[in-house]
Order: C-alpha cells, then structure tokens, then sequence
C-alpha cells in the first residue's frame, strides 16, 4: 500500500476499540473495533482482526472479518481469509479464491469524497 | 542571562571536581550565571519565578531527568530557554536524546544555543518531555479525544510517548508533530509458545485513562498513583538547546 501523510495508527491484536475512528494516516487493524473507521490513506485488517463497523478509506486490504458497509475510494483486496458481511462500494476490487462476500458490490465509478477529521456517518459519494 | 539550577544530589563530593570543571568552562565560554541549589523545601518553581523577574532567560538544570521534571513547569510558564548539562551515570535519558554529552562537554552544546521548540506532554496539569509509562494497564479504559475508546483486554504495558527513540515494535515518536502517541503493548504467544510483543500506537492530541483500581504510572522517571490520568499535548510549547548529536 502507498504510505500516506499522517502516522501510522496500528491495533494490534488484545485492543478493542469503540467509537468513531477517523485517521488521516494509513490504518494497521489486528484487533477487534466497534464502530466507525475513517482514513484518508490505507486500510490494512489482518486475519484475526474482528471488525463491526461501516469503514471508509482510499485504499484497503482485508483479510479480517467485517460486518459493516465498506466504501472504498480506490483499491480494495480481499484475502482468502476474509470475510465481509456488509455492502462494498468501491472502484477496483479484487477477490482471491476463499474470500466471502455476504452483500451486494456497487463498482458504478462513483466519487467517493474522505472527509478529514469527521466520522464516517458523513460519507459523501458523487456520480 | 543563565540561571543555573544544581540538583540537590549533585551538591554531593562527588560531584565537587566535576562541578567545579563545569563552573570554570562556563566562564571561559562567557556564559556563566546565577546558580540556584535546590535543597528538600528549597522549591525550583519559586526560585525560577524570582529568576524571570530579574531578568534570567535562560533556565539550565544541572542534574538528570527528575531535575527537568523539577524545573520544566515553572521555565515553561515564564516562556524561558531551557537546557540540561546532565550529571550522572544514571537517569539522563533525555539529556542524550536530546544530543546533549555529559559533565563538563555539555558546557559548548549549551554555549552553541541551539534552541528548539518541542511538544510537551501534560499530565494532570503538570509537563512533561520523554513519556508516562504504566506496566501494567489490563483494565483501563483510554477515551481518546472523546470519539472512541481504546480497551486493552489482556496483560498489557500502556505507554504515552512525546520523545522517544524507536524500538522492535514502534517507530521512533517525534516531538514536533503537535502529538502523542499512544502505545499499548502486549504479549502474545505463538506456536512452540514463543513470546511475541504486538504494539498498538494511536497518535493521538489528547486522552482520558481511567481504571478501578489505583496504578502506578512513571512520568520521565517519577513515579505517581493515581485511578484517572489526562494527558494532552502542548505543540512547540517548550524552548529547549538541543545538539547536533539529538536522535529525534
């Protein structure tokens, strides 16, 4: 993933999180969040990574699992191991053999618009 | 003009000849000053504050950490340069991240007056420069900027970083990005039951941590207990002189 502008936020395995989780830098998850997650860079969820929250981001690779919509700007991976059960909006995606989507894929071209420093709640999509 | 402030352990004999090394530098480099001695009701904020008022712009403490714990709040207030010609073999962490040398070379970085602005962490109203550490933070609850919640659920240290060097699991924190980091690290176990530590770090500008029962937590090597701590961060809040050598 190409590193973005602000830190590198990490949650690693044995933290859970709750709340509304904006970051302006790229986003390591191997823990479990509850909530929203924001970022105007990447998102990376890691295997064992429990996830219930809408997520946002520019980029991102799954390997987790999501229940939750996931909106993503550019590029999304899944792994063989992840697991979303939720909608996926996003422009390319990729699917390798194993990964399980439960939820309908929009892939229309649509602009997705990252707000800086507001929760995901505020996601703005453009045709 | 430099106010000196000596640590009280540093008034020891054995500290004599070295003091006296220091005192002669400062005088060939020109830059020699008022020297305070702090002693057990001899307070570094009353003295510094006497100090600003005369006309001192420049605050040197003369010891380790726990001496610029003593004197950050009061040259912080009076908006004074602060530096350190550490002392010692122990306890001058920020001293050499910071790229300050100890004894008597100390005295050329300090007449070099390179000065910085930094952050300074808060803690419950009081300053700080390295971090806080609380060995062990299982059950704490850390509201971070009051939009989520960090829990850590097993046997973890808690750290909150505004100076500190880079180790095998977190980047080096920088202090002046005008934020702190928090740093949560546990330790899992793999296959063969080998010890694994997994980081978690949130930059973050402020946090609440609370928990049931009281914890002991190090701020730039003091100890304190306490049940909820606020921690914020002051961005380019403190002047201080730096070296070249700094590792930040």
């Amino acid at each position: 993933m190409a590193k973005g502008n602000g830190q590198e936020t990490i949650i690693a395995l044995g933290v859970r999180v709750e709340g509304d989780f904006v970051s302006e830098g790229d986003v390591v998850i191997e823990g479990d969040v509850n909530g929203n997650i924001q970022t105007a860079s990447d998102l990376r969820i890691g295997e064992q990574a429990k996830i219930k929250a809408d997520i946002l981001a520019q980029n991102a690779v799954i390997a987790g699992e999501v229940r939750g919509n996931v909106t993503i700007a550019g590029k999304l991976e899944l792994s063989p191991s992840a697991r979303i059960i939720g909608d996926i909006s996003v422009d390319v995606l990729s699917v390798l053999s194993g990964a399980q989507i439960n939820g309908k894929v929009t892939m229309d071209g649509s602009e997705v618009k990252i707000p800086k420093g507001k929760p995901g709640k505020d996601i703005e999509t453009e045709e | 003009m430099y106010y000196y402030v000596y640590d009280e352990f540093v008034q020891d004999a054995k500290y004599e000849r070295e003091l006296a090394n220091i005192e002669t530098r400062l005088t060939d480099l020109g830059i020699s000053g008022k020297i305070a001695r702090l002693a057990l009701f001899r307070d570094a904020s009353e003295l510094i504050r006497d100090a600003s008022l005369k006309g001192a712009k420049t605050i040197i403490a003369v010891g380790n950490d726990l001496t610029l714990r003593k004197v950050i709040d009061a040259a912080a207030d009076h908006r004074s340069v602060l530096g350190i010609i550490p002392l010692g073999k122990d306890g001058n962490f920020i001293a050499s991240m910071l790229g300050i040398p100890n004894g008597v070379a100390a005295c050329d970085v300090i007449s070099a007056r390179m000065v910085e602005a930094i952050d300074t962490g808060v803690i419950n109203g009081h300053r700080f420069i390295n971090s806080c550490m609380i060995d062990n933070g299982a059950g704490m609850e850390i509201d971070c900027g009051r939009k989520f919640k960090v829990f850590p659920v097993k046997k973890c240290s808690i750290e909150i970083r505004n100076l500190a060097i880079e180790d095998e699991t977190v980047p080096a924190a920088n202090p002046a990005d005008g934020k702190i980091e928090l740093v949560i690290r546990t330790v899992n176990r793999s296959l063969f039951s080998r010890k694994k530590v997994k980081s978690t770090v949130v930059p973050v500008k402020e946090l609440t941590m609370s928990g049931e029962n009281t914890v002991r937590i190090r701020v730039d090597g003091e100890q304190f207990e306490g049940k909820e701590f606020r921690i914020s961060v002051l961005a380019s809040h403190l002047k201080l002189i730096i070296g070249k050598e700094r590792k930040f």
